[in-house]
């Protein structure tokens, strides 16, 4: 046993400790003055303290529902507003845009790794090469991409295969093999909206932006599971990226989409291989140099997400582990606001979205369970999910209008609260304590359809 | 019984359905993780290291150089 895996232990023993000498020291005054029978004393104490514990989550919950909202509805009006004033001001000319490097890191790609490529061929802008990095794929990536590359079009494609390493050290390869000015990193199996690159690259006008990140979308709406990613996507991601981009702190640049400053990138030092959510963790660092991060709602990238519930679990699981690994890597922010500035509230942000937030629901559903069961009070389980699920049917509707999806997202509100993020939520759980208990891990790539 | 009392009760039945189907997913996730088969890859050497297929090795010198 290490030292930190010992002091973990000696902190988790000390709090239980402490709990049990106050529960000892309760049990010796209700004997003392014979109050009542402890069991039910100390039932109705915990009881007392998780239902306070919930209503100071649920008023939690709703402050920050409100405040993505409100943020949101305003970087939405300033996008508006500015793309009224650039459709007055004079056109850039094509040829004063600079060029972008599109890094296409590939391993085990060959199902889609043509049809990713080609689609890059596509794109609206007239100074772009791709670059795909073939990460030692075993199957048959690096021929197919060599297949395209040979292929007769305007665009220059790279191809650059190299011993397994991970995305982290394919996008590093990329990025020191990058020739334009901006980088542009995305999946393997992703497939970019038309406009994607012009509608990045005008934030970087402003020169404190150094990276934009992408609005990323369902391309697989087959079954429930991977429709109601489809409403997660839109919900939880996409609205939360645009009310922090109105701050210009967006906490995560999606591995599928996200444009770099090649100088940025370089002085960051690229990706590091420390965490398993490689993209955050890159993120946070650019955020900790002062760094301002903006979201472009309008480039798109269309993934095929997990539709089988064992294959999400597993994408969740990792997402959960990388993105508390890449918060405990710059945790000293987390204790120094004046320096940390906005990063201060980001980390803590992240942790209630990583920690708090699932623990308590399951927290919720448990106890609500327990009092129905018990007491035969179902009711406050009914009111409990109606007021999680209203907050999510008023942020789908929302999102739902804003970014022009299909309003029957709407109706998997319901089950998105009523199974969906339950679910994964208890796999969150599941992931932390592993997480604090310094389980090993392994990346665990998805298999992919070919819906692309 | 009212429609909210049918209604809480179909929440509760679900809840504690999602709550059981959601462990025994987690667990089915993590025992699939362990049975999977090591593949014996033909291209591991005795250190279990993969060797790189290189078709046509890129060489950035020789590429400047064209």
């Amino acid at each position: 046993m290490g030292l930190n895996e010992f002091k973990r232990y000696l902190t988790a023993a000390l709090v239980l400790g402490g709990i049990l000498v106050l529960g000892a020291y309760g049990f010796y005054k209700v004997r003392q003055y014979d109050l009542a029978s402890f069991s039910i004393i100390l039932e109705s104490t915990i009881l007392t303290a998780i239902s306070i514990y919930l209503l100071i989550f649920l008023t939690l919950l709703i402050i920050r529902y409100a405040v993505l909202i409100m943020y949101s509805f305003m970087e939405h009006l300033e996008y508006l507003v500015k793309r009224n004033e650039e459709s007055h001001a004079d056109p850039i000319s094509d040829a004063a845009l600079p060029m972008i490097t599109l890094v296409v890191p590939a391993y085990n790609e060959g199902m889609v790794i043509q049809a990713a490529v080609r689609s890059l061929l596509l794109l609206d802008y007239p100074n772009y090469e791709v670059l795909v990095i073939d990460d030692g794929s075993s199957d048959d990536t690096y021929e197919k991409s060599l297949a395209v590359a040979r292929e007769d079009h305007d665009v220059p494609i790279r191809v650059i295969t190299k011993p397994n390493g991970g995305k982290a050290d394919a996008l590093n390869t990329g990025m020191t093999h990058a020739r334009g000015e901006f980088i542009l990193n995305m999946d393997g199996d992703t497939k970019l909206s038309r406009n994607t690159l012009r509608a990045c690259i005008r934030h970087f006008d402003n020169p404190s932006i150094g990276a934009v990140a992408g609005n990323v979308k369902v391309l697989n709406r087959d079954n429930i599971w991977t429709k109601l990613q489809a409403l997660e996507y839109v919900e939880g991601l996409a609205m939360a990226r645009k009310a922090q981009s109105f701050m210009r702190a967006v906490n995560i640049i999606p591995g599928p989409l996200g444009m770099f400053r090649k100088t940025v990138l370089q002085q960051a030092g690229g990706y590091d291989h420390d965490t398993f959510a490689e993209d955050c963790d890159l993120t946070l660092k650019l955020l900790m140099r002062g760094w301002h991060i903006a979201y472009e709602p309008t480039a798109i990238a269309w993934v095929e997400t997990p539709s089988r519930l064992l294959d999400l679990l597993k994408q969740r699981y990792r997402w959960t582990r990388g993105i508390l690994q890449a918060t405990r890597k710059h945790r000293s922010a987390m204790w120094n606001p004046r320096k940390a500035g906005i990063n201060f509230f980001i980390l803590w942000y992240m942790l209630f979205e990583g920690i708090l937030w699932p623990f308590s629901t399951v927290l919720g559903n448990l106890f609500f369970v327990y009092i129905g069961l018990k007491y035969g009070v179902v009711i406050f389980l009914f009111y409990w999910w109606l007021q999680l699920t209203i907050l999510d049917i008023v942020a789908a509707s929302y999102c739902v209008i804003v970014e022009e999806e299909s309003p029957s997202l709407i109706m998997y509100s319901v089950g998105f609260r009523l199974f969906y993020i339950t679910i994964i939520d208890i796999s969150k759980v599941f992931a932390t304590i592993e997480e604090w208990r310094g389980t090993t891990m392994t990346w665990g790539k998805l298999q992919r359809e070919g819906k692309l | 019984m009212d429609l909210i009392s049918i209604l809480a009760t179909v929440i509760l039945i679900t809840t504690i359905g999602t709550l059981v189907v959601g462990v025994a997913a987690y667990a089915a996730f993590k025992l699939r993780d362990k049975r999977r088969p090591k593949k014996k890859d033909p291209t591991a050497n005795q250190n279990q290291f993969d060797n790189p297929i290189f078709l046509k090795r890129y060489d950035p010198k020789a590429d400047q150089e064209a």
